[in-house]
């Protein structure tokens, strides 16, 4: 028996490391080592090392897995054969009753996987199944080197299955040395669990999820990982992170009914601390809260390494967030509080595009500030379009040519400095009598001939100017943006006009 | 936001340009048709109506259909013109009603503030189907572009008066 376990322990490192390497186990192979780990009669039952044996190596050599002769584990299908060993490993928490045929995905074809399924449908009273698991583990593979890979994220999904076995423990009245043994096991940085090795799982695993999800309630909190979302929404990237999570599961157990990820780097960055604390309480602890630390340990570790080589996820259909310890965690809640945090940040954006609000504080005074800024633009647009109504007679289609493309050009290449005019400036220029010219250096070069019938006495424009000019004035006055607009823009088209309208002065005045 | 003289931007491509460009556009077609010789108030007032729907519409096309106020604003221009042929419009607006019916029903959870947020969708096009959330994207989306057209239009305004 001790033999078998230390073997067990050796076995499973084997494989772990494998995994952590490889990324291609094979979901049978973990099916059998699940199944293994959970059936305590198996080491009697198994009294060969060598098909557990194998079965993890075939873990371990996971390109060799093919070359082995695994008919049943074709290196295409990892993800869907890991998926379904995630599956059947959750499944554990079911009550056992789920037929294997409802876990495995239709891809998978791999009959053994029925097989081992149903080792874990029943995982207690089945030895002989479990036997059957473990040759079809043999079919697997056959070496016995056991080659450190890398951890795929199959392994995360199976750290949270074997958590959720701790739980199923209790209820299954596994003993907890063999629990005890895995968490050790997987307590060992050599396990390297890191599911963090985020790549992926195809949409497989989720539909393999719908069937793990531990509809027991202890178990809630996995299958909350796994959410019942991801089993709808077929996201992938989401079970990556629901592993990350489960750790923090530990710290809020109690509580945790839920568990969303908000993103994996954040979930990885809040499991950083907890490592440290796990190492200390390996056997004190609830084994799970341990396997789960270090497989967060090792998680974080490697997210943070390999956050790059992650393959693009996919588009994320649902956002994941994590609870907050002591925060209700329930789904309900959660929800709530991502949409609150979601409108308290764009009020904050909003906060900075309304001007001279940095005073209020709350919803309500910052939406009637919102309401009265947007009210008061959309009245500034009907008072320039009147004014644009009643003052441009003369602009022609060549007036509308020169005035953009100078609007353009101006914005572009010309310097600030060259316009050391400002609104005030401006606002003299309007309110007494265009014909005085302004002091500016005209930075254009005037090499666009604007013919202007520019007419500083007009009639039309005494006549409109007491009207028009207070208005323009108030504009300049209240808007303190316009003395950093004219900058650039509006000086340059000001010169203009001003250029055309008293070609004498400005020519003097040309630097 | 806002460009800053030091940034040097692509005329091509930013949202000012491009309304910039429609903007002028249409103002010169509103100039060349109806040329300002009699300044009647009647005449003003149908000029100052034309150049407001030009310089929303400019906006609305200049942002094209990226965002939900820019659709929903355009749809009311297509509604309103087609309007004089077929009674279009008022399919919309049932439309937004229902389902502004629908989101205020479950909004009842926010409280106080339902107030302001309806008057908020009031206020921004397309408002009344949409969630808080994205009404305060749509809103600052909707504030960006507003000063972007009182800019310009201020531009233009002075412009003209030096022009004259």
């Amino acid at each position: 028996m001790e033999k078998d376990q230390v073997f067990m322990g050796e076995a499973v490192q084997a494989g772990w490391n494998s995994c952590s390497f490889g990324m291609e186990m094979e979901t049978d192979e973990l099916n059998c080592v699940g199944s293994c780990f959970l059936n305590p009669k198996w080491h009697n039952s198994m009294d060969q090392s060598d098909p557990f044996e194998s079965a993890l190596s075939s873990m371990v050599c996971s390109p060799a897995a093919s070359n082995a002769g695994s008919t049943n584990f074709p290196a295409s299908g990892d993800n869907t054969m890991m998926t379904d060993l995630i599956g059947k490993l959750g499944n554990i928490c079911n009550t056992g009753d789920i037929s294997p045929q409802s876990l495995i995905k239709p891809p998978n074809n791999n009959n053994n996987c029925s097989s081992n399924t149903s080792c874990y449908t029943s995982p207690l009273d089945s030895p002989p199944k479990l036997n059957l698991s473990m040759m079809g583990g043999n079919q697997i593979l056959k070496h016995p080197s056991l080659v450190p890979v890398s951890v795929d994220p199959g392994f995360a999904e199976r750290a949270a299955r074997f958590s959720c076995f701790n739980g199923l423990n209790a209820q299954l009245g596994v003993t907890e040395a063999e629990f005890v043994q895995l968490t050790r096991v997987s307590t060992n940085q050599s396990v390297m669990v890191t599911g963090s090795q985020v790549h992926v799982p195809d949409s497989n695993k989720n539909t393999l999820q719908d069937g793990n999800s531990c509809s027991d309630k202890r178990n809630s909190r996995l299958s909350r990982c796994s959410s019942p979302e991801n089993g709808d929404s077929k996201d992938e990237s989401s079970i990556s992170e629901q592993i990350p999570g489960v750790g923090s599961s530990i710290k809020a157990q109690n509580d945790a009914n839920a568990r969303k990820r908000k993103s994996m780097p954040r979930g990885k960055a809040k499991e950083t601390p907890s490592p440290a604390a796990a190492d200390a309480k390996i056997a004190e602890e609830n084994d799970e809260s341990t396997a789960k630390r270090s497989k967060q340990q090792n998680d974080s570790a490697k997210a943070e390494n390999k956050e790059n080589p992650k393959p693009p996820e996919p588009p994320k259909d649902y956002i994941h967030v994590r609870a907050r310890r002591g925060q209700a965690t329930d789904s309900h809640s959660l929800a709530e509080r991502v949409r609150r945090e979601k409108i308290s940040e764009r009020m904050k954006f909003l906060q900075d595009l309304v001007p001279d609000c940095n005073k209020v504080t709350g919803k309500a005074l910052m939406l009637d500030e919102i309401i009265n800024y947007v009210q008061s633009l959309q009245r500034q647009v009907e008072f320039l379009s009147m004014k644009l109504a009643t003052v441009n007679p003369r602009m022609n289609a060549n007036t509308e040519a020169l005035l953009s493309k100078d609007m353009f050009r101006s914005r572009g290449s010309l310097p600030h400095s060259h316009y050391p005019m400002d609104s005030s400036a401006l606002a003299f220029g309007l309110r007494y009598q265009p014909q005085q010219g302004l002091p500016m250096n005209n930075g254009i070069s005037n090499d666009t001939q604007i013919q202007f019938s520019m007419n500083p006495a007009n009639a039309a424009l005494h006549k409109t100017q007491g009207l028009q000019l207070p208005p323009v004035d108030g504009i300049s006055d209240a808007n303190p943006q316009i003395g950093s607009f004219w900058g650039d823009d509006l000086q340059s088209i000001v010169q203009m006009g001003f250029g055309q309208n008293q070609p004498q002065s400005c020519q003097s005045k040309h630097s | 936001m806002m460009n800053t003289p030091q940034q040097v931007k692509n005329p091509s491509s930013s949202l000012k340009s491009r309304f910039i460009t429609r903007f002028l556009g249409a103002l010169t077609k509103i100039n060349a048709e109806d040329p300002i010789s009699s300044p009647s108030p009647t005449r003003i007032f149908q000029r100052y109506r034309r150049i407001k729907v030009a310089s929303n519409k400019s906006m609305a096309y200049s942002v094209r259909s990226r965002r939900i106020w820019s659709r929903a604003m355009l749809s009311r221009f297509r509604s309103r013109r087609s309007a004089f042929s077929g009674r279009r419009s008022s399919v919309k607006t049932t439309n937004c009603t229902t389902i502004n019916v629908t989101i205020n029903e479950n909004k009842t959870a926010k409280g106080g503030l339902d107030m302001q947020t309806d008057e908020l969708r009031e206020l921004v096009p397309g408002g009344e189907a949409m969630d808080v959330c994205n009404l305060l994207d749509e809103t600052a989306h909707y504030i960006k572009c507003l000063t972007t057209q009182v800019q310009v239009m201020r531009k233009i305004v002075d412009f003209c008066h030096l022009s004259k």
